[in-house]
């Protein structure tokens, strides 16, 4: 369809007033919906909701403990955070391995989260901090506030529990608990520029060896990135030895549901799992 | 004299200095017009219709809706146009109108108002087709019964080459050791950074002009006019700058009569751009192909024979790539001395798409087997790779059994170089020591050479260049020259030549090489050749205007012209550098003095090289250049991941005439190989591309760009200007089996297949652990 309306409301309110009657495309920096509507693999609706210059939906602040990031930061922004890089470094260890500086400039958080793809980087550290996301609406001729568990977020590929009229406005997540170690690995055959084959996060509290606080977060090897739940359950509360990390890796294998496509085989996918899971628990287990 | 003039100028050479190129500047700030920025009044958009079928008749092609839409001012099918036939076997037709036998195949174009326009008038058009059985590999299309591609090729045979030398039975059954091997190489393709563009314009008296990307202005019209049944002398070829050639633009391929036919149809100009997709898909690949090679070696690590059969999947149509076993199996049959060699090189027809020329033209695949192939000899006899290449590598006064004249060869010298730079024999044995222990990060090093033609290529009946030389009265020099500029820096080449023969600066030198009515004719911009053919015709030229300068000077004052130079704008005395005259005086002084002497000259210069006759003996190219080159890298026995940490390149260049420019080709050329070995796939399933996308065919970036140091043999070649060679295809070349023989050696495990993705080597290193 042709756009018939372009907005660029200012405010959050001014935004969700002009998305209450669905039927439009929220734009942030454009970098996953111009390829997917250039290549018809998406259609724009009627109206087009430019969101970029929705000030209050940027930046990054720390209160009482919780981590808000606007959905408007952009890779970049989170790149070159000083308190990220102090507190939180898996998410600024993921912008790292994101894109190019050009698409890292324009890559907006809350668009690589709504974008929902498996592969989606910057979702896996944040399902290591149990992250929640902020959605606004316009009910009733009010601003409309729900909070959601990033995890329950996603419904399958490109597929979210967000409303049409509904804008994710920020993502949430606690300080991580003293001790807390994250770390996060992604493949490609080239360093940069790359839609990962698997990517991963593992988190722990290490002491004395037992791991504690564990997560596991996976990308690009089932419909949605996924918790490893059961991985997690093999880890937790244990002395991580060499039995144990084998019995990870087979957990996770079996977590997984890889498919084949252009970019690899689901043999590797399930390889690389294994190959991540061992290498990532040997450093947080360190 | 005044006394100003009495100043002495020193003799001083540009030859082997950094010249930046002269089109840098504008590239680099965006000002550069390519064809795709170009707007001509009343210019319209053209947009071809491909099918979506890879083998199927024609049934119908409904295109009453996309004419009647507003702003559409021409729809074309094959049954709009005379049924004419071009490329080089002449198999290919603008539009198909009986049946579609590619995914790229043109079955509709349209030329309207917009590009928006275009495209809707191109989703209207309804082709109705009955799909026919089609067959992919090249096997399967010369088995018994196989789909017929071409009905005048019912056997699916597309080009034959053949060549034997010796006895290979007898020398097989005396062979120490045979082995047998099978590789594959990939479909890969050129990558331009500028995507396709062409414009068409007619006169009204039924001339063309065409600005188009080709890298053969003159036989271009000639291979262009029979798709459009107009006589080649009526075309004009105009080539503003282009973003990337490679090869790819050294035939004619179906967008560009379409375009001309939608200009003639609609009288109007029209231009026809590629998305990127279309790129991907529809512009020409390198040749895949299929090699089965025996070797047999002796104990004492000499090469007794070598028979290579070479299966290419032609696809649909013939462009270049079937031809490229000319120059493929001069690697096999050249380059180390195989007493008795064969080579078979057939290509067959498939539905898949077409290959056309790429950067080293053959040989890319002839020396990833070729290198392969030796390192996997050296040790049957257990030697080491570079004294096993020592052995067998040619010597100067050599001749190849093809005839390949190596009068100068200096493979030895490169490989030695080589090995010693990069202290290749310790690092080798300790790699192979490492394998064992535990650890998943892997060291190895490889070593490849290669020979190609460095003095052009005698594959048409002349491989001359031609060059216009004139000098105005303020002593600016243009010089009109045959051949193209696509990037590859030869604008910046040959200002030097006349800088060094004239002495007159780089930014007083005009280079015209973009309009085939006034440029002398020239093959085209391939085989390593620019360098070498064009220059030998600028530096010709130039000395034939130096000596009428000189001669005119001379005449003036008491002495010689041998016993005068011209330096920093000025006629010198040679031996002392005093400045006689300033030379836009004296050529003012030429021109309107009582001589009337305008200084303007012309040369076609004809390289001493000679066509291959029917059996493929003949000395192919005025020159030959050989290279070897190192890769070390790190391997992650983990993720299979492969990491080129460094390429070490040393070459026979004969002469560097601009460093900037060589470092350039070579460095650029690594690049083109590193994807070649690890990344590079357009992948193909039932004749359809998978990876139309930079997001999904993987080019080198520069973070995976290795460190790259290189070594200029300079042999100073005495056919080459200024002792020159060309240099510019064994960069791409050698590096790719140089970084699989490093992987080799770094985890014991021989890939017969480029790319080296990290799958395939994880893959292959879980297959060998269980093994
Ligand atoms: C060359 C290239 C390389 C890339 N590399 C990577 C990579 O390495 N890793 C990776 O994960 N991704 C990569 N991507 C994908 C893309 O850059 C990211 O997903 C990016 O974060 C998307 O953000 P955006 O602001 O550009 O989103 P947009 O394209 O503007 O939007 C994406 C989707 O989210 C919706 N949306 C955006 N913001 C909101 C909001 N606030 N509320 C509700 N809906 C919203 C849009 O309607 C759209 O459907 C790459 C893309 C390209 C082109």
């Amino acid at each position: 369809m042709n756009i018939e309306n372009y907005e660029v409301p200012v405010s959050i309110v001014e935004a969700v007033q002009s998305l209450q009657h669905g039927d439009a495309t929220i734009l942030a920096g454009g970098t996953d919906l111009t390829p997917q509507t250039t290549s018809g693999a998406k259609e724009f609706l009627r109206t087009l909701i430019n969101i970029q210059h929705i000030e209050e939906m940027r930046g990054i602040s720390v209160d009482d403990g919780r981590y808000r990031i606007g959905g408007l930061t952009t890779v970049t922004d989170i790149l070159e955070s000083a308190l990220l890089a102090a507190e939180v470094p898996v998410l600024v260890d993921a912008a790292d391995h994101f894109a190019s500086s050009q698409i890292r400039n324009a890559a907006s958080l809350a668009g690589n989260i709504c974008n929902a793809s498996p592969a989606g980087d910057m979702i896996i550290p944040l399902l290591l901090l149990d992250a929640e996301v902020e959605l606004a609406g316009w009910i009733d001729g009010t601003l409309s506030m729900r909070s959601i568990a990033l995890i329950d977020f996603f419904t399958g590929p490109g597929k979210t529990a967000m409303q049409g009229n509904e804008l994710l406005t920020s993502i949430v997540f606690a300080a991580p608990v003293e001790g807390f170690r994250a770390e996060f690995l992604k493949s490609g055959p080239r360093p940069a520029l790359e839609i990962s084959m698997v990517s991963m996060g593992v988190a722990a509290v290490q002491k004395e060896g037992v791991l504690s606080n564990v997560r596991v977060a996976i990308g690009a090897v089932a419909p949605t990135p996924i918790r490893a739940r059961a991985t997690e359950a093999v880890l937790e509360g244990q002395l991580l030895d060499e039995s144990l990390v084998d019995e990870a890796a087979a957990a996770a294998g079996r977590e997984v549901s890889p498919i084949d496509d252009v970019r690899a085989s689901a043999w590797y996918r399930s390889h690389l799992t294994g190959v991540y899971i061992r290498r990532l628990l040997n450093v947080v287990g360190n | 004299m005044s006394a100003a003039m009495e100043k002495s100028l020193a003799k001083k050479t540009v030859i082997g200095t950094r010249v930046p190129k002269p089109d840098a500047p504008d590239k680099a700030t965006g000002r550069t017009r390519y064809i795709n920025d170009m707007v001509l009044p009343r210019m319209l958009v053209g947009k071809i219709l491909h099918t979506d079928r890879v083998h199927a008749k024609i049934i119908s092609i409904d295109t009453r809706a996309a004419k009647a839409l507003p702003g559409v001012h021409a729809v074309l099918t094959g049954d709009d146009i005379p049924e004419l036939r071009f490329g080089p076997t002449r198999d290919n037709f603008p539009l198909k109108s009986k049946k579609v036998r590619c995914i790229r195949d043109e079955v509709a174009a349209v030329a309207a108002e917009s590009e928006e326009i275009a495209d809707q008038a191109i989703a209207l058009i309804k082709v109705e087709y009955k799909d026919l059985k089609p067959v992919f590999s090249a096997s399967e299309a010369l088995s018994k019964g196989a789909p017929v591609v071409h009905e005048d090729h019912p056997d699916n045979r597309s080009l034959y080459y053949e060549f034997s030398h010796g006895d290979i039975a007898a020398a097989e059954a005396a062979s120490d050791i045979v082995v047998e091997h099978e590789f594959e190489v990939p479909y890969v393709t050129h990558c331009c950074m500028g995507p396709s563009c062409v414009l068409a314009d007619f006169d009204t008296t039924g001339k063309l002009t065409i600005y188009s990307q080709t890298q053969y202005p003159y036989n271009y019209k000639m291979d262009l006019a029979p798709a459009l049944g107009i006589h080649p002398g009526d075309i004009r070829v105009i080539q503003p700058p282009v973003g990337g050639a490679f090869g790819s633009k050294l035939d004619v391929y179906p967008f560009e009569p379409i375009c001309a036919l939608l200009a003639k149809a609609t009288r109007r100009p029209v231009k026809l751009t590629f998305s990127r997709e279309e790129e991907f898909i529809n512009s020409p690949t390198r040749q895949p192909v299929e090699f089965r090679i025996r070797s047999g070696v002796n104990k004492d690590g000499s090469l007794t024979f070598r028979s290579v059969d070479a299966l290419l999947n032609n696809g649909a149509y013939t462009s270049w790539g079937p031809t490229t076993p000319v120059i493929q199996m001069r690697t096999f049959t050249g380059h180390f001395r195989v007493p008795a060699v064969e080579y078979k090189g057939l290509a067959a027809y498939t539905n898949n798409v077409y290959a056309g020329s790429f950067r080293g033209y053959g040989n890319v695949q002839a020396t990833f087997v070729t290198a392969s192939v030796m390192d996997m000899l050296a040790e049957e006899v257990g030697m080491d790779p570079i004294a096993f290449r020592l052995k067998n590598a040619q010597k100067s006064g050599e001749v190849t059994p093809q005839g390949s004249i190596l009068d100068d060869c200096r493979l030895g010298d490169c490989i030695e170089i080589a090995a010693g730079k990069t202290d290749f024999l310790s690092k080798h044995a300790a790699n192979i020591k490492n394998r064992d222990v535990p650890g998943t990060r892997k060291y190895g090093i490889g070593i490849a050479t290669s020979i190609h033609n460095a003095g052009g290529a005698k594959i048409h009946k002349s491989d001359g260049c031609g060059t216009i030389l004139k000098l105005d009265d303020y002593a600016r020099a243009t010089l009109i020259t045959g051949a193209s500029e696509i990037g590859q820096g030869i604008d910046a080449v040959l200002s030097q030549i006349v800088m060094e023969e004239l002495g007159i600066p780089f930014a007083d030198i005009t280079i015209v090489n973009n309009d085939s009515a006034l440029g002398p004719w020239d093959v085209g911009v391939h085989a390593s050749r620019t360098t070498f053919i064009a220059g030998n015709s600028a530096l010709r030229a130039a000395r034939a205007a130096r000596k009428q300068v000189l001669d005119a000077a001379a005449k003036q004052s008491n002495v010689t012209a041998e016993q005068l130079d011209l330096r920093e704008g000025h006629v010198v005395q040679a031996d002392n550098g005093v400045a006689i005259i300033k030379l836009d005086r004296l050529l003012r002084q030429m021109h309107f003095g009582e001589d009337h002497e305008l200084v303007m000259v012309t040369d076609y210069y004809e390289p001493n090289s000679e066509p291959e006759d029917r059996n493929h003996v003949g000395n192919l190219s005025a020159s030959w250049a050989h290279g070897a080159y190192v890769a070390e890298v790190e391997v992650d026995t983990g993720t299979g991941e492969v990491k080129v940490l460094k390429i070490t390149a040393v070459q026979d260049v004969g002469r560097v005439i601009n460093r900037l420019g060589i470092e350039g080709q070579m460095e650029g050329g690594i690049s083109v190989s590193l994807g070649y070995a690890l990344s590079e796939q357009l992948q193909m399933e039932d004749g359809k591309v998978l990876n139309p996308s930079f997001r999904d065919y993987k080019v080198p970036t520069a973070p995976e760009t290795p460190e790259i140091e290189l070594h200029f043999v300079e042999s100073d070649c005495k056919e080459g200007p200024m002792g020159a060679k060309g240099i510019a295809e064994l960069p791409a070349i050698i590096p790719a089996p140089a970084i699989a023989n490093a992987v080799y050696n770094a985890i014991g495990v021989r890939f017969f297949a480029p790319p080296l993705t990290p799958e395939k080597v994880a893959r292959a290193l879980h297959q060998a652990s269980f093994q």
